[in-house]
């Protein structure tokens, strides 16, 4: 089949914002394609809490951002129900914090249209066991969880619905140009080398912290200021509602529930650009992070560590806009050509998860001014697919489901049968998403299906999805080599906190692997 | 409660010291918190390559038969591996290249056996493969979430004849058949059986664990241990223990029945971290029963390799004893108590490793014991 090369706009990166720009675009009825260079979700959206803020982080200090989260929470608690769990969450006073932020705290939040609460700290305790008993005040507000490797498939999903088309596994490799203007990008795929030139008007740098890099080859600058944050997942949900600290934002003062676990979090450290791909976690932050997060919640401290892993947030430190009307409040969205003079390319960067949309929605916006397209914005009113039981249900069920055995087809009755026992992936999941999720490794596989996400880091689950990858792909040798591969890469998110009953399943792991299966 | 011996722990080490205990006439208890490493049991024992005598007899009183032959074993990932003293039902190869055709068979719905793997590593060594189900229609219940290999064992140990006639049925001109570890959940006889019914070469090759010959091998010993008079108390941890001048008195339980455990010697064949022989904290790793000496780096970061595939510096960590396998307390030995089996780690390399260390150090433990 030929690959088609002609586009109305192109997207640079797989991240949630390059997919809800992606699938906005698409809404309004351009021609969409998606380039990534490796995998969906795999810089910042794969690698954060899972937080939906309700905006009262920022409320103090940022009324704008609070603002904007606030508005964003409550329109993705609409259209992406099946990504979010309504958690709400606490924000607590301790004995050494000064309770009287808390006035001030809540008087913004009001401001900036965030519902906030306070609550008696035994009406605290009662909504939430595991909240440090010692506190001296709470606040509840509508914070929650969201899953973002599910947020960002959606998206995808919806934009492929649409007509969009993504292009995984391909990186750019320069940008095609006539005079002042972009007209298209150079690509190569990772995996074959086999090199396309695509075409389209307008391209959008959708790159995160790597956004810098991509419009240096448009010969454009952007700085980026890419700031490290360092988070623990515990294997076990020990909370049920978010809990922040009611202070300054600070180290280690967000817990936020997801699944079967929870998150404590985070740092923040700049980190030189060039090891934005490969950070890890020392064994200090470690430390800080386990002893900060039992202050919210001392049961922590009893609780087994899953993992250490670190996310690079994609800041700006300089927009390089004389005018600075582009400047929106964390979220920067350039326009090159009135920036630079360079036709036909579009930045979108900054900004959080939570706020995805919005930034989608004024990059598109920026894209159907340049292509004179005056359809308006739909997509804070029109539900991802699997959220909506009616239009989107079969897709959602075969794509992208909630893990929910009750709404499984069942097509043989084997296919019900687990891989992977902590997350609830079945053998149907596996094989629907190697058919239609464009996946090639399990690394791929976990980002999709949660497959060595859970309690067991893989122990008991990779060798299974790995058989059912060699079997679909029917290259057992590639996949050998990819499980190994897997292997290591769980492991380097658990040696950092390999003691107590870590060290334990760190010990099983390798007997299974080496000693029994001969890996 | 007195017994002659009190063993803490019951994996491989702990029943073949139990065993040969009892055998010999001591009154004999094994506490065991049922957290081993014989689910993992290959069904060889890779380190034990002297003659088995002493270990074959031994295992035979329980139903347990072994052969011995140097070669290669086929892992279920599709590598090789030697093996020389093996489970029965352990095929022990001459070379890697034991067919011209191999006729790979699995069970429908089950994803713990790795058929893919296992026809690429057999067509590397030149083996023609093709991969095929046994039709089990038996084993078609609605909503089965889990399919385990001891879970297939229990349904199959019923019908072997009839998966016997099946891979008669399957069969061209395929000079070998394998087919997955997980017959004979009870009955030791079964693989064997198997074997004699196919007109070709049978080779049962591991799945993921829980390995079928591993919980056989635990079930057999523990029965054979009761027969002869053992006391085995399951699911019971020793969380304390007595010692005076240098002499264990008495261990604690915790567990349905909580006891005080009086002995004349102890054996301590706890396992190492996974089950809970060594346990470990962010500043240190420890022995929790005794409070023994861990020959262990006091620097945490020195305690992995941040390669997976790498050998793991934590794993060789163990209990430190004399030469008579009496750990030590601060440098000096508990005289009546004995560390065998992988709470030793690697600091006795002379025993070798995994299930060889297992019984190489529960039969010296034994010969100080009945000295």
């Amino acid at each position: 089949m030929m690959d088609p090369k002609e586009f109305d706009v192109i997207i640079l990166g797989g991240g949630i914002v390059g997919a809800g720009t992606m699938r906005d675009c698409a809404m309004r009825g351009l021609r969409a394609l998606l380039i990534e260079r490796a995998d969906i979700a795999t810089g910042a959206t794969g690698r954060n809490h899972g937080l939906l803020h309700s905006g009262a982080r920022y409320a103090v200090n940022d009324p704008d951002s609070a603002a904007e989260c606030i508005r964003e929470n409550e329109i993705l608690r609409r259209i992406a129900s099946h990504c979010i769990d309504p958690t709400d969450g606490l924000f607590i006073s301790l004995p050494e914090d000064d309770l009287s932020y808390q006035d001030t705290f809540v008087s913004a939040c009001r401001a900036s249209g965030i519902r906030a609460e306070i609550i008696d700290p035994a009406l605290a305790r009662r909504l939430e066991p595991s909240v440090n008993p010692d506190l001296i005040g709470a606040v509840r507000v509508p914070d929650a969880s969201v899953n973002p490797f599910r947020l960002c498939a959606s998206n995808m999903v919806d934009a492929k619905l649409h007509g969009g088309q993504v292009r995984l596994r391909t990186e750019v490799t320069g940008f095609l140009r006539e005079g002042d203007a972009i007209r298209g990008v150079r690509t190569r795929n990772v995996q074959t080398g086999r090199e396309t030139e695509y075409r389209a008007p307008v391209v959008v740098n959708a790159c995160g912290v790597w956004s810098g890099q991509v419009a240096r080859m448009a010969g454009v600058s952007v700085s980026m200021s890419p700031s490290k944050g360092a988070l623990l997942i515990f294997a076990d949900r020990v909370n049920k509602l978010v809990i922040n600290r009611c202070r300054k934002p600070s180290d280690a003062d967000i817990l936020v529930p997801g699944d079967a676990v929870c998150i404590i979090g985070t740092t923040s450290t700049r980190v030189p650009l060039e090891n934005c791909h490969r950070v890890s976690v020392t064994p200090d932050e470690v430390t800080l992070l386990v002893t900060e997060g039992a202050k919210l919640a001392p049961a922590l401290s009893e609780t087994r560590i899953l993992r250490a892993f670190a996310g690079v947030r994609p800041l700006v430190s300089d927009t390089g806009d004389p005018m600075g009307r582009n400047i929106s409040r964390g979220v920067v969205c350039l326009d090159h050509e009135t920036r630079d003079g360079l036709k036909g390319l579009v930045t979108i960067t900054g900004g959080k998860l939570t706020t995805y949309r919005l930034m989608a929605e004024m990059a598109t916006d920026l894209v159907c001014r340049k292509l004179g397209v005056d359809k308006p914005c739909e997509t804070a009113q029109t539900p991802l697919p699997g959220s909506d039981g009616r239009r989107y249900e079969d897709v959602a069920r075969r794509i992208w489901e909630a893990p929910a055995p009750a709404r499984k087809t069942t097509v043989s009755p084997w296919d019900d049968i687990l891989v992977c026992g902590c997350e609830k992936v079945s053998v149907q999941e596996v094989n629907n998403a190697v058919e239609r999720m464009g996946v090639s490794s399990l690394t791929d596989l976990r980002r999709r299906t949660r497959v060595g996400m859970g309690i067991c880091q893989g122990e008991q689950c990779a060798c299974r999805a790995a058989g059912l990858l060699a079997k679909a792909q029917d290259c057992a040798e590639r996949e050998r080599a990819d499980l190994l591969k897997f292997m290591g890469e769980r492991w380097k998110g658990n040696y950092p906190i390999g003691w107590g009953d870590s060290l334990g399943e760190a010990e099983y792991t390798q007997l299974v692997y080496k000693h029994v299966l001969g890996l | 409660m007195r017994y002659d011996t009190v063993i803490i722990g019951g994996g491989l080490a702990g029943l073949v010291a139990g065993l040969s205990l009892q055998q010999s006439g001591r009154s004999t208890a094994i506490v065991s918190m049922e957290q081993n490493a014989l689910p993992f049991f290959s069904g060889s024992f890779e380190s034990l390559t002297e003659a088995p005598e002493r270990l074959s007899s031994l295992l035979a009183g329980a139903g347990i038969r072994l052969h011995y032959h140097p070669g290669v074993r086929l892992m279920p990932l599709g590598t090789f591996r030697k093996a020389t003293l093996s489970l029965e039902d352990v095929s022990l190869l001459a070379e890697p290249r034991f067919a011209e055709k191999a006729l790979i068979l699995n069970v429908p719905g089950y994803i713990d056996f790795f058929t893919a793997f296992l026809a690429e590593g057999l067509e590397r060594q030149g083996i023609q493969c093709r991969v095929s189900t046994l039709d089990l229609p038996v084993m078609a219940e609605d909503g089965l979430a889990e399919l385990s290999s001891v879970h297939l064992a229990r349904i199959l140990d019923s019908k072997w004849e009839w998966v016997v006639r099946q891979v008669r049925l399957l069969l061209q001109d395929e000079d070998a058949v394998i087919l997955p570890q997980i017959f004979g959940l009870e009955d030791p006889s079964i693989p064997e059986r198997i074997r004699q019914g196919i007109p070709a070469r049978v080779v049962f090759v591991g799945t993921q664990p829980p390995s079928v010959p591993g919980i056989r091998t635990q079930l057999l010993l523990k029965r054979r241990f009761g027969e002869l008079g053992g006391t085995y108390l399951g699911e019971e941890e020793v969380v304390d223990a007595r010692v005076e001048n240098g002499i264990v008195r008495s261990v604690h339980t915790r567990g349905p029945g909580g006891n005080v455990l009086e002995a004349a010697h102890f054996i301590l064949a706890s396992g190492s971290f996974f089950s809970k022989g060594l346990r470990s904290n962010p500043f240190r790793v420890f022995e929790p029963v005794f409070g023994l000496d861990v020959d262990a780096s006091e620097d945490r970061n020195a305690w992995y390799n941040d390669d997976f595939a790498s050998d793991q510096p934590y794993m060789q960590y163990g209990v430190r004893t004399d030469a008579a396998l009496h750990p030590l307390v601060e440098g000096r030995p508990l005289q009546n108590l004995f560390a065998i089996g992988s709470v030793l780690g690697g600091t006795r390399p002379e025993f070798g490793s995994g299930a060889g260390l297992a019984v190489r150090s529960a039969f010296a433990a034994v010969d100080e014991i009945l000295v």
